[in-house]
């Protein structure tokens, strides 16, 4: 059936969406390019990264329209824009590099930088030598949400606090960068795997509404009494958290958007029920529901998301720690707003894999294949991440006297790491491939994504800097 | 059951994969339930209190789940971690090391049968082949070498065999780093010095409060900060001295990120500030009585008098950084100058009168107007200290020497792949001549795929030239009659 809506397809709409972006491109640039005249600066960061958010955003809306239609042509167009992307991105790196006198590691939005330009190579590396050109569905408005994620933090060049003043730092940090690219890269791929492996669509069901689930069940660690949501308050003038004391952040709470995260949190439930419900009365007329479900899901998060940015951005509220109203904005709530948008995007991967599961199938490389590049992936992933802890080890040690402390970041690494080096040993010696060994992979990028953000976020630590 | 089949289940238990498995999980959980649950020495007493219930407090306290990674049980288990992976090892490595040791040069009959990858050429004698085959392996990489049998030879090359090692290396470099850090948590200790400029010491400040001694000093001749321009510091930055039996052995200045080691002991720069005590105040004095009289300028440090004139003296006796006064009483309210205040006490040696002169003029207390002499403060300096970190890691040497190793060893693991290839002439049932051309590779299987197929197409070049000039030779013989 999805085969034949391809067909359905006029020619014409492929070349309209291509047109489209095109004309859109050229006008940002166009209007962007009479501001810089007007400011007399052309090449500056902000610029650069302007142009970079452009073309990322044209890139995504020609690999989204490729992975909804299927248009092989859009492909083209679509690298095309991200080669550009990818060379403003560069340039805005590279000043920042210059300007600084250290690599862009430093802080939130340099990190942001550097990552958002390895997600570019690795789409365009992934699509020209694997041939994954679905990629960038995923990859690109990842990419545009970092983007815009940075224009909100603070940008001017700080110094470096003598801590981090170290080569090992950048050693760290760029192995970390790479080693977690090539995790999320063996995730994608597993995935991939598992549509060309015949997984039911009912299984993707599950895993979408268990990961919103998660999602919004970090949010409503916040919850606060009353039905309020305590977000960091945020310093306007210094562009940083407030903080009651030393590191310990002053909480505001916006009042009722607590309850409406709540009320978000059982929509996203409710095609994971169904799917229970399902399974247990064997009744596929559920897993419709579900499906229908995952699209209410959707509108219902997109409304929160929406009275989050609304309610988030710029307001002023009550403290339950301190007298007085205190402001906060977008900036000072990273995790939220990423986990807000996350799970709207995962959503709709979901509905694209339901409507397209066809095109999907014939568009990505077979099974087998997948298998052994997700593994070759972990391959390169593996020693990465050693090293990386290895390096922060090193660096460790060298700054506080002590290359091991437990603290919670180090302890999840060296899960991390133990989960991958189960993955290597179950393969090796037990000769785990296909299903068992995606499901293993995925498992050790979800240990990978809440080191990298539930650590930062959940858990009490040391690990300041990022 | 006797002892012996039991302490063979047991070895067995041990060195099984799925044991190793198990114990990974069990120490994924533990080291989780470690970070979720707020951590003793870290977290200060009166925030753990704070966190949980008195009651749930004291059950997590009892099975030490509040420092779980010092727990006896935890050790325990990275200890039967440990013996595990040596077991497992122990298991394997024979087999593995036959395989390394003792090449399989000469595949037989079966083997012949079995292997996935091979290629059959007919070809018309033996040295024919095998010379064909010869040169295709060198074109590959590899060095042939000729397998003598009684009537015939055989060809064998093989590459990086070290990579069958590779693993063991791995465990290996893991056990190594669990035994630095063992050695560390048994004999290596870490503690703070906080020394003012000009002092010396060789006590260091333990965790829980004691002191250890150790058997050289420290002293900090100098110790500052610089800052940016925004008033961030930038660095911190001490010049020690290692003194030892009144002699300087070692200097350094020392910065974050860059410690000076000396017997093993390592100290860190970690902090940095101005002690509550003054090195110098510098002050201004003119007489009481006659206020246009010349300023004399003075400069006092603790505990030291000051000789004004032949009859008055002046000292410092007390120096407050962040002064309030309550109920006509001075205290302390701070370390950090914020609000300082200054006690001088003003002596005349003739009438040994003593006056109680403060900066600035406390009223509850000072009696400036009575003093034979005004001050005014002209500049303050205080002592700074710098804070160190002391650590001494018996085992870091282990730590480090495995990290390197396990670098090497996962190099070798993931990117050198251990692969044969042999060449075998073999007459057939009917006594037609064959060249049996095999490979194996022990990972990376695809790759070495299409270095067998070039090889391959290699030696049917040359077979089929070869073939033709043997033609074109008998055509020449042929045409010749």
């Amino acid at each position: 059936m999805a085969r034949e809506r391809v067909e359905q397809q006029p020619a014409a709409t492929g070349s309209t969406l291509i047109v489209m972006v095109g004309l859109g491109i050229a006008f940002l640039l166009f209007m962007a390019f009479l501001n810089v005249v007007k400011s007399g600066n052309l090449l500056n960061e902000s610029n650069l990264l302007y142009a970079a958010l452009i073309f990322y955003s044209g890139a995504g809306a020609l690999y989204l329209g490729f992975g909804v239609t299927g248009v092989e042509s859009y492909v083209k167009f679509a690298s095309f824009a991200t080669w550009a992307g990818l060379i403003a991105n560069t340039g805005a790196a590279a000043h920042r590099w210059y300007e600084a006198g250290h690599p862009p590691f430093a802080s939130v939005y340099e990190m942001l930088l550097s990552f958002v330009w390895t997600l570019a190579v690795l789409t365009l590396v992934a699509e020209k030598k694997f041939g994954v050109k679905v990629i960038g569905t995923v990859t690109m408005p990842v990419a545009i949400v970092g983007v815009v994620l940075m224009q909100l933090l603070r940008s001017d060049v700080r110094p470096l606090v003598p801590a981090l003043q170290s080569t090992w730092l950048h050693v760290h940090v760029t192995l970390a960068m790479l080693a977690y690219a090539a995790c999320a890269l063996s995730f994608a791929l597993a995935m991939m795997f598992l549509i060309q492996d015949k997984l039911e669509t009912e299984m993707f069901l599950a895993t979408t509404s268990l990961f919103t689930i998660a999602i919004y069940a970090g949010i409503l660690t916040r919850f606060e009494k009353w039905g309020g949501l305590a977000v960091v308050g945020w310093n306007a003038d210094e562009k940083s958290e407030m903080f009651l004391q030393r590191g310990v952040r002053l909480l505001v709470v916006i009042p009722d958007l607590g309850w409406l995260m709540l009320l978000v949190a059982l929509v996203v439930a409710a095609p994971f029920v169904c799917y229970l419900l399902a399974r247990a009365q064997k009744n596929n007329a559920l897993i419709t529901i579900g499906n229908r479900a995952v699209f209410v899901s959707i509108l219902v998060q997109v409304l929160a998301l929406g009275v989050f940015l609304l309610r988030a951005r710029n307001g002023s509220y009550g403290s339950l720690d301190a007298e007085g109203l205190f402001p906060t904005s977008l900036a000072a709530s990273p995790f939220i707003l990423s986990g807000l948008v996350g799970g709207i995007f995962v959503s709709l991967l979901y509905l694209l894999l339901l409507w397209r599961r066809a095109d999907l199938e014939r568009l990505l490389p077979s099974s087998d294949d997948l298998d052994r590049i997700t593994y070759k992936t972990i391959c390169v992933a593996f020693p990465l991440l050693t090293l990386m802890i290895a390096a922060g080890a090193y660096w460790a040690n060298r700054t506080w006297g002590s290359y091991w402390s437990w603290d919670p970041k180090e302890t999840w690494a060296a899960i991390t790491w133990l989960v991958y080096a189960g993955y290597l040993h179950m393969r090796v010696t037990r000769g785990w491939r296909g299903r068992r060994a995606a499901y293993f992979a995925i498992l050790g990028f979800a240990v990978v994504m809440f080191t990298f953000f539930g650590v930062t976020y959940l858990l009490p630590g040391l690990h300041a800097y990022a | 059951m006797t002892l012996s089949t039991l302490g063979k289940k047991l070895w067995l238990t041990l060195s099984s994969i799925k044991t190793g498995v198990v114990l990974l999980i069990i120490v994924v959980i533990l080291a989780a339930v470690g970070t979720i649950i707020l951590q003793r020495p870290v977290t200060e007493p009166d925030e753990m209190q704070r966190a949980y219930s008195a009651h749930a407090l004291r059950i997590f306290d009892a099975l030490g789940l509040t420092d779980v990674f010092h727990a006896w049980w935890f050790v325990a288990l990275l200890l039967l971690v440990s013996v595990s992976i040596v077991a497992a090892s122990i298991e394997r490595f024979p087999n593995a090391w036959r395989f390394f040791s003792r090449p399989y040069k000469y595949p037989d009959d079966s083997f012949r049968r079995f292997l996935p990858i091979q290629k059959e050429f007919s070809i018309q004698d033996e040295e024919t082949g095998l010379v064909a085959a010869e040169r295709a392996f060198h074109l590959a990489g590899y060095k042939p070498e000729r397998v003598v049998h009684e009537s015939h030879f055989s060809l064998f090359a093989e590459r990086n065999r070290i990579s069958e090692m590779a693993v063991y290396i791995v465990h290996a470099s893991l056990l190594l780093i669990f035994l630095g850090g063992i050695m560390d948590a048994l004999w290596g200790w870490r503690g703070t010095l906080n020394l003012t400029e000009g002092e010396m010491s060789n006590a260091v400040e333990m965790r829980d409060g004691t002191k250890k001694v150790l058997p050289f000093a420290i002293r900090c001749d100098r110790a500052g900060q610089e800052n940016y321009a925004d008033g961030t510091p930038k660095k911190w930055w001490s010049n020690l001295a290692v003194v030892k039996d009144g002699q300087d052995v070692d200097r350094k200045e020392i910065v974050v990120n860059d410690p000076l080691v000396h017997g093993g002991i390592r100290f860190y720069q970690s902090s940095f500030g101005t002690t509550g005590r003054v090195e110098k105040l510098v002050l201004t004095a003119t007489a009481t009585a006659n206020a246009s009289s010349e300023k004399q300028s003075l400069t006092l440090s603790e505990g030291k008098d000051f000789a004004i004139d032949a009859d008055t003296y002046v000292r410092l006796a007390e120096f407050i950084p962040d002064h309030v006064v309550r109920d006509g009483e001075v205290y302390t309210r701070s370390s950090r100058i914020e609000n300082p205040a200054a006690h001088l006490v003003v002596t005349s040696r003739k009438t040994g009168a003593q006056f109680n002169y403060w900066l600035p003029a406390i009223e509850e207390v000072a009696q400036n107007a009575k003093s034979p002499y005004q001050f005014e403060a002209q500049d303050l300096k205080m002592f700074h200290f710098t804070g160190l970190q002391v650590s001494f890691e018996p085992g870091q040497w282990a730590v480090w020497t495995g990290v390197v190793l396990m670098g090497i060893g996962l190099a070798f693991v993931f990117y050198v792949a251990h692969s044969r290839v042999w060449a075998v002439p073999v007459y057939g049932v009917s006594g037609e001549l064959t060249l049996w051309v095999g490979g194996a590779v022990n990972r990376n299987r695809d790759a070495f795929g299409e270095k067998f197929q070039d090889i391959a197409e290699n030696i049917q070049a040359q077979l089929k030239s070869e073939t033709d000039t043997d033609r074109n030779s008998h055509i020449a013989l042929i045409s010749g009659h």
